[in-house]
């Protein structure tokens, strides 16, 4: 069988928008992939598949599941296939992002300090005192630069006309950045010359722009701060991406252990005695930072840290207590925040979205259950989380049941088509749900959005769930220049 | 450098050179066990590499694939090429910004290839030379890319100070079970025991080379601890940890490095000052006895001093 045939094969679903197909016309921005892949034959296809999997494999990109007693090596997904954005989708995308970006961190600087929106009453203050993530210790504490979200992964979606919105802002630690790095490095191996053919933006510059912001942020006058990578170690799913990204900026790679606290100042144990810690890119959950303030049963935190980090002698990235602007019940305000703080209207749009807590807004949603996503505000990886067009009568009522226990804790949206992408499946394309996570630095001087950034895919035929806990994959992501 | 990272990169050395050493020593007994000698037995084997009881090792002592199946892929042996192979694995993952890409990738594919079931299936049924020969390749491939890839830095000398100071151990413990297999008799001259024992540690021909009168227990002794030329002697390890050890040498943590310095300075010319007479009239198993528990020390006392982070 010839490719041509497997392109023929091809049925986009009914009121969904396909980024490869419109009106059963391929793309203009697709046409260089279609050529390319007709040239291909089924086995050849099947061989770069088997190649992607090798090559995730070699290089430990894996992540382990532990069964009885035996650590078992899974490759996340991968698709062949890429993602390829337009370059003014992107421009579009990018612009959203960076106006979002700046009203968040001004929120974050406000509700930490002066809390003049909560005075105005733009977001109500019940909203911010509820959120277990927004954290007094944080309170009245400036941090560098006013910065407080350095490193932001922004989930958007598509809908059946092709609109983007904004599902989820990611402030706290989001991970994924790798496999946007490494999904690219497979791609040059695996069809060698398309990229450059197609006019495809390099995101190699991720790191190097991630180590000079990092760099920006030291307390301490030097010409060589020290900058690491914190993680909670080798157990953890996104370990590859903490030593990927600590190699990547040529910084040390820490776990809580390495470090000690003396006089307000962090030090790591080295072979040579102690020295002095700048700058700390942690990803460890605030919860986990600092047994002394948060979970006294944390092991992979340090001791006295926030201290240091209150005194001013150490940079956290991203700062701590950012939960509170992430959160999907303050979501809803965020359109508020764009106007409130930058006066200007909101590029990207929000999901419509509803508050379990407002009683009229829950009576509503009960009443209509089917059309709608239920999420817990303060979850993330797609767990807690209830798709109401598939649950049966049963999982619903009980949904409704746990929501009446806590309402404040319970988001709706009403379900979001997700855009599709042609995914090669087993000789054969198949178009599948996916969305996007592009990531976006915000340093001293500006906020910078590497072209690019990660394409999930919900690989199970109908799913709507992109999550890799819930059998995602992630696919290459273009941004094509002009 | 992190103490942690320092005390990976020490602990992944040392446990690829064990697998190489264990590789190589299987491959040459198997060879021996197909030949025609007298009373092959595979317990010296078993009692070096691993913590198999006496009633254990009776019991394969004679079975060639149960002993390979044990040594190199049983999950349970927590000494099994299998075993090791993933902890020098989760070492080197854990300090992967501090070793090359391409180090790191060697390791990752050793460690896939080990625990491949085909390649367990094949040691069963299959010409086991082939299985051991691919994954001695394996190793020289990690050293080779350690040797041609790694930056000459403090990583790269707590790898080598890993690496001789578990030679030195497993020299010392080779001669020493296969002398004790013999009570120490050093009269014996059966010519194959020598030449197995000298291949199993790539000391084969250079033996030929240097002694050209035959076998000689003593020989085999002076070769193996005390020849600088030969890279599995004693000598050569402590010198070659010697070596490494020094370029640790910096301004702060003097006391610690004067302290270990001494301590190997001390076994270095305590191998480099004797003689095979002044071994025998000591003892062979005391003498080296002796050494192993010096090297033991320097581990320790490298472990106080650089790798405590806990």
């Amino acid at each position: 069988m010839h490719t041509s045939e497997l392109l023929n094969s091809y049925t986009v679903d009914p009121g969904t928008w396909d980024e490869m197909y419109s009106d059963l016309a391929v793309r203009g921005q697709y046409k260089g992939v279609v050529d390319f892949m007709q040239q291909m034959s089924i086995e050849e296809l099947n061989k770069k598949e088997e190649l992607a999997k090798r090559l995730f494999m070699s290089q430990g990109i894996t992540f382990t599941v532990y069964s009885s007693g035996e650590g078992i090596e899974k490759i996340f997904p991968f698709d062949i296939i890429p993602r390829i954005i337009t370059a003014a989708e992107w421009k579009y995308i990018e612009e959203g992002i960076r106006q979002r970006l700046k009203a968040l961190n001004l929120f974050l600087k406000d509700v930490y300090t002066n809390q003049f929106i909560l005075k105005d009453g733009i977001v109500p203050v019940e909203m911010v005192y509820s959120c277990p993530h927004y954290l007094r210790e944080m309170h009245g504490f400036h941090v560098p630069h006013d910065l407080y979200v350095h490193i932001a992964g922004i989930d958007l979606i598509r809908d059946h006309d092709g609109t983007f919105y904004i599902l989820e802002d990611n402030l706290r630690t989001p991970s994924g950045v790798s496999y946007m790095l490494e999904n690219r490095e497979i791609t040059k191996r695996l069809f060698p010359d398309l990229l450059p053919g197609n006019n495809v933006r390099s995101v190699t510059e991720y790191p190097n722009i991630l180590h000079r912001n990092l760099v920006s942020l030291s307390p301490r006058q030097t010409a060589h701060p020290t900058v690491v990578v914190l993680t909670p170690g080798i157990y953890n799913s996104a370990y590859f991406e903490h030593t990927t990204l600590a190699r990547l900026m040529g910084v040390e790679l820490v776990e809580g252990r390495d470090l000690v606290i003396d006089n307000h100042r962090v030090y790591m144990k080295t072979t040579a005695g102690l020295q002095q810690v700048d700058v700390i890119y942690r990803r460890v959950d605030d919860e986990f930072l600092d047994p002394l303030v948060f979970n006294p049963d944390s092991m992979l935190g340090v001791a006295g840290i926030m201290s240091a980090y209150r005194k001013g002698n150490v940079a956290i990235v991203n700062a701590v207590g950012n939960g509170v602007a992430d959160d999907k019940a303050i979501y809803t305000y965020v359109p508020a925040m764009i106007r409130y703080y930058l006066n200007e209207e909101p590029i990207l749009k929000n999901v419509p979205t509803y508050q379990l807590g407002h009683a009229d807004e829950r009576e509503h949603v009960f009443a209509s259950m089917q059309k709608m996503v239920i999420k817990k505000t303060n979850e993330s990886g797609g767990y807690g989380m209830l798709m109401g067009h598939t649950a049966s009568d049963e999982e619903i009522s009980r949904y409704k049941m746990e929501i009446l226990k806590d309402p404040r804790q319970y988001i709706a949206q009403p379900i979001i088509n997700l855009s599709s992408a042609p995914c090669y499946m087993n000789g054969k394309l198949k178009p599948r749900r996916i969305d996007l996570r592009p990531y976006a630095l915000c340093g001293p001087d500006g906020i910078q959005i590497v072209p690019g950034g990660l394409t999930r895919v919900a690989l199970r035929e109908g799913s709507l769930v992109v999550n890799s806990s819930q059998g995602g994959g992630s696919k290459d992501t273009w941004v094509l220049a002009g | 450098m992190l103490s942690r990272v320092a005390d990976s990169l020490y602990w992944m050395s040392r446990y690829m050179e064990r697998t190489d050493g264990i590789l190589r020593m299987l491959r040459i007994n198997y060879a021996s066990s197909q030949d025609d000698i007298q009373e092959f037995s595979w317990k010296p084997v078993l009692r070096i590499f691993s913590y198999v009881d006496e009633e254990g090792a009776t019991k394969m002592a004679h079975n060639t694939r149960a002993v390979l199946q044990y040594m190199v892929t049983d999950r349970e042996n927590s000494n099994s090429v299998l075993n090791i192979i993933t902890r020098a694995r989760e070492n080197a993952r854990s300090v992967q910004d501090h070793i090359t890409k391409e180090l790191w990738q060697c390791l990752n594919d050793f460690y896939h290839t080990i625990r491949d079931e085909k390649l367990n299936h094949d040691l069963q049924r299959e010409d086991p030379i082939s299985i051991l020969d691919i994954l001695i390749k394996q190793g020289l491939l990690y050293f080779g890319t350690l040797d041609v890839t790694m930056a000459r830095g403090e990583g790269y000398a707590f790898i080598n100070i890993g690496k001789y100071l578990e030679r030195g151990v497993q020299s010392a413990d080779i001669l020493d079970v296969k002398f004790s297999d013999m009570n120490y008799d050093f009269t014996k001259t059966d010519t194959t025991y020598w030449k197995y024992l000298l291949l199993s540690i790539s000391g084969y021909e250079l033996y030929l080379k240097t002694y050209r009168s035959g076998f000689d227990a003593k020989n085999v002794v002076e070769q193996t601890v005390l020849n600088e030329d030969f890279p599995r002697s004693i000598l050569y390890s402590a010198g070659q940890l010697h070596r490494y050890f020094e370029r640790l040498k910096g301004e702060r943590n003097q006391e610690a490095f004067r302290h270990i310095d001494f301590m190997i300075g001390k076994i270095k010319s305590k191998v480099r000052y004797s003689t095979v007479e002044s071994i025998m009239a000591q003892g062979l198993h005391t003498y080296l006895n002796g050494i192993k528990d010096d090297l033991y020390q320097v581990g320790i006392a490298l472990n106080q001093h650089y790798f405590a982070y806990t």
